[in-house]
């Protein structure tokens, strides 16, 4: 990370980039802006496929639950990893092993999830304010590109390589198995393994994502550039490529512009109103485009 | 050369609800068998027994000639979204392929997709989006999907479904050319005359086995209307009782 550092800061003094680089903070968002992008962007399209949308927002929520568990437990309010980790990781599973038993619609089953989640966070937060302050849960909710530190980017870069790793060699068989369960378990497909693998993925992405992108908003990366993307273009391999474009792009700018433009803005938020943007700009060229 | 299967006693029962109920039946290697029956009478259920896609008691033995093949199988529909731009070629290479559709494409594997696709028409419709196709289409990109792997045993659910006549036709020249190559196909159907084309065996199931046999002999006209009446509780299996297992 000093190397990349050292180079912005060539950069700036060079006059290519802007005063704001030479903070090692802003170089840090951008490093993970780049990692996080093609991956969220990249998976949003299976969320959309499988129509898992309501599913990563509902894992998002659950992260403030952790954050607060973590705490409580007596891990360090900036960072606390294993709560996070835990929860996420046992509320996604729990929710989706129970969809596979049960006969509850899914939307109706992850809102009462989700509600859950947010409902014992908001309790447990009450015990651990003490230990925290207001900025920290803003963070936690919004995304704060100022809290992010090297080892931060480094476990964001283990999870992004591990789940592109994992990605790449299941990628069509993941969307096989949602398309139709059946064929995939003629074909000797382990379908169970598969939905299980891509559950475990989101919540992974989604807990990397929470200190960029923030808990509430983490859900909406997810979906939003794999909803322009899906505007756009006409083949799988397209709408992949272009969604982890877009989620890329959205990032970059979530995070430069408000620092740029000298904006109170949280990073989480800007990025997902960049995002919105190339949405409804892609809507509207599609209403002008069908007349 | 295709496997055959043997069925032994087997039921099948969602709740309180009997779908089938001791079926036991040998269906010969190399042969296309054609499952008939009224709506409601069990033989999708079947034929997702014989898959492994839906539990059962007794037993189904499918019984290769040497090693295990490989199984198509043409379900009886998928869903599609049409504003997911997905398309006939992308479907097609997803069942081909652990080389993620967004990747490069290799030629090879393109033009193996392109091949099947061409011998059920559809070769000039790679770009069409799945959820955007007929029905009748979309059921003859799903038989291009099952002869990929160039299969031994062919399951086919109600294959026909919305398709048009010259669907069906490739559909039944395949099924005869993959006969010819004594590869086992498994076919549930309900249109006779289509059937009494195929010239298969028949195997009429109305949550028991009701009747087997050529198709000379079982879609008799003086046969048919009885066969597929609705189950009525014993009268069925007493109808024409099935021949006998091997």
């Amino acid at each position: 990370m000093d190397t990349i550092r050292h180079w912005a800061q060539l950069g700036v003094d060079a006059g290519w980039l802007s005063e704001s680089f030479s903070y090692s903070f802003m170089v840090n968002a951008v490093v993970a802006a780049i990692l996080l992008g093609p991956l969220l962007g990249g998976l949003g399209t299976l969320v959309i496929a499988k129509r898992l949308a309501f599913f990563s927002e509902a894992v998002g929520h659950a992260a403030l639950t952790g954050i607060a568990l973590g705490v409580l437990l007596g891990e360090p309010a900036e960072n606390p990893i294993i709560g996070l980790f835990s929860f996420c990781m046992i509320f996604a599973l729990l929710l989706h092993f129970v969809r596979n038993r049960t006969n509850v619609p899914y939307d109706t089953l992850v809102g009462v999830f989700l509600a859950f989640a947010l409902a014992v966070g908001a309790a447990l937060l009450m015990y651990v304010a003490r230990k925290i302050n207001i900025h920290m849960l803003e963070n936690v909710l919004f995304g704060s590109i100022l809290t992010i530190t090297d080892y931060d980017l480094l476990i964001l870069a283990v999870t992004c390589g591990v789940i592109l790793l994992v990605l790449i060699p299941t990628f069509n068989r993941i969307l096989l198995t949602c398309i139709s369960p059946d064929i995939a378990k003629v074909r000797g497909y382990a379908t169970n393994f598969y939905d299980y693998l891509f559950v475990m993925m989101i919540t992974l992405v989604t807990i990397a994502s929470v200190k960029i992108v923030g808990a509430v908003l983490v859900g909406a990366l997810l979906l939003i550039p794999g909803a322009t993307a899906r505007l756009l273009t006409k083949n799988m391999g397209s709408f992949v490529l272009m969604s982890a474009l877009l989620a890329t792009i959205s990032c970059l700018i979530g995070t430069i512009l408000p620092m740029e433009l000298k904006l109170p803005i949280p990073s989480g938020a800007a990025i997902i109103i960049v995002s919105t943007s190339f949405f409804l700009t892609a809507t509207c060229y599609r209403i002008v485009r069908k007349g | 050369m295709g496997p055959a299967i043997r069925l032994q006693n087997v039921g099948l029962k969602y709740g309180d609800n009997v779908i089938l109920e001791d079926i036991s039946h040998y269906l010969e290697a190399g042969q296309c068998h054609v499952i008939m029956g009224p709506n409601g009478g069990g033989k999708t259920s079947l034929l997702r027994s014989i898959l492994g896609l839906t539990p059962f008691t007794g037993a189904i033995d499918i019984q290769w000639p040497e090693h295990k093949g490989n199984i198509g199988y043409v379900p009886q529909k998928a869903t599609f979204e049409s504003s997911l731009p997905f398309t006939v070629m992308d479907f097609i290479l997803l069942n081909q392929s652990r080389n993620p559709l967004f990747w490069r494409k290799r030629k090879k594997e393109q033009d193996h997709a392109l091949a099947q696709l061409d011998r059920v028409g559809m070769a000039n419709r790679t770009d069409r989006r799945m959820g955007q196709l007929s029905g009748g289409e979309q059921q003859r990109v799903l038989f291009a999907q099952s002869l990929l792997d160039n299969p031994d045993l062919l399951v086919l659910d109600e294959p026909t479904t919305g398709m048009d006549e010259q669907g069906v036709r490739y559909l039944e020249s395949l099924i005869h050319e993959l006969v010819r190559e004594n590869k086992t196909i498994l076919a549930v159907h309900h249109d006779v005359s289509a059937v009494r084309r195929l010239d298969g065996q028949v195997h009429v199931v109305n949550r028991q086995l009701v009747d087997s046999g050529p198709v000379s002999e079982v879609l008799r006209a003086d046969k048919i209307e009885r066969l597929f009446n609705h189950y009525t509780g014993g009268n069925v299996s007493t109808l024409n009782p099935a021949q006998g297992v091997k």
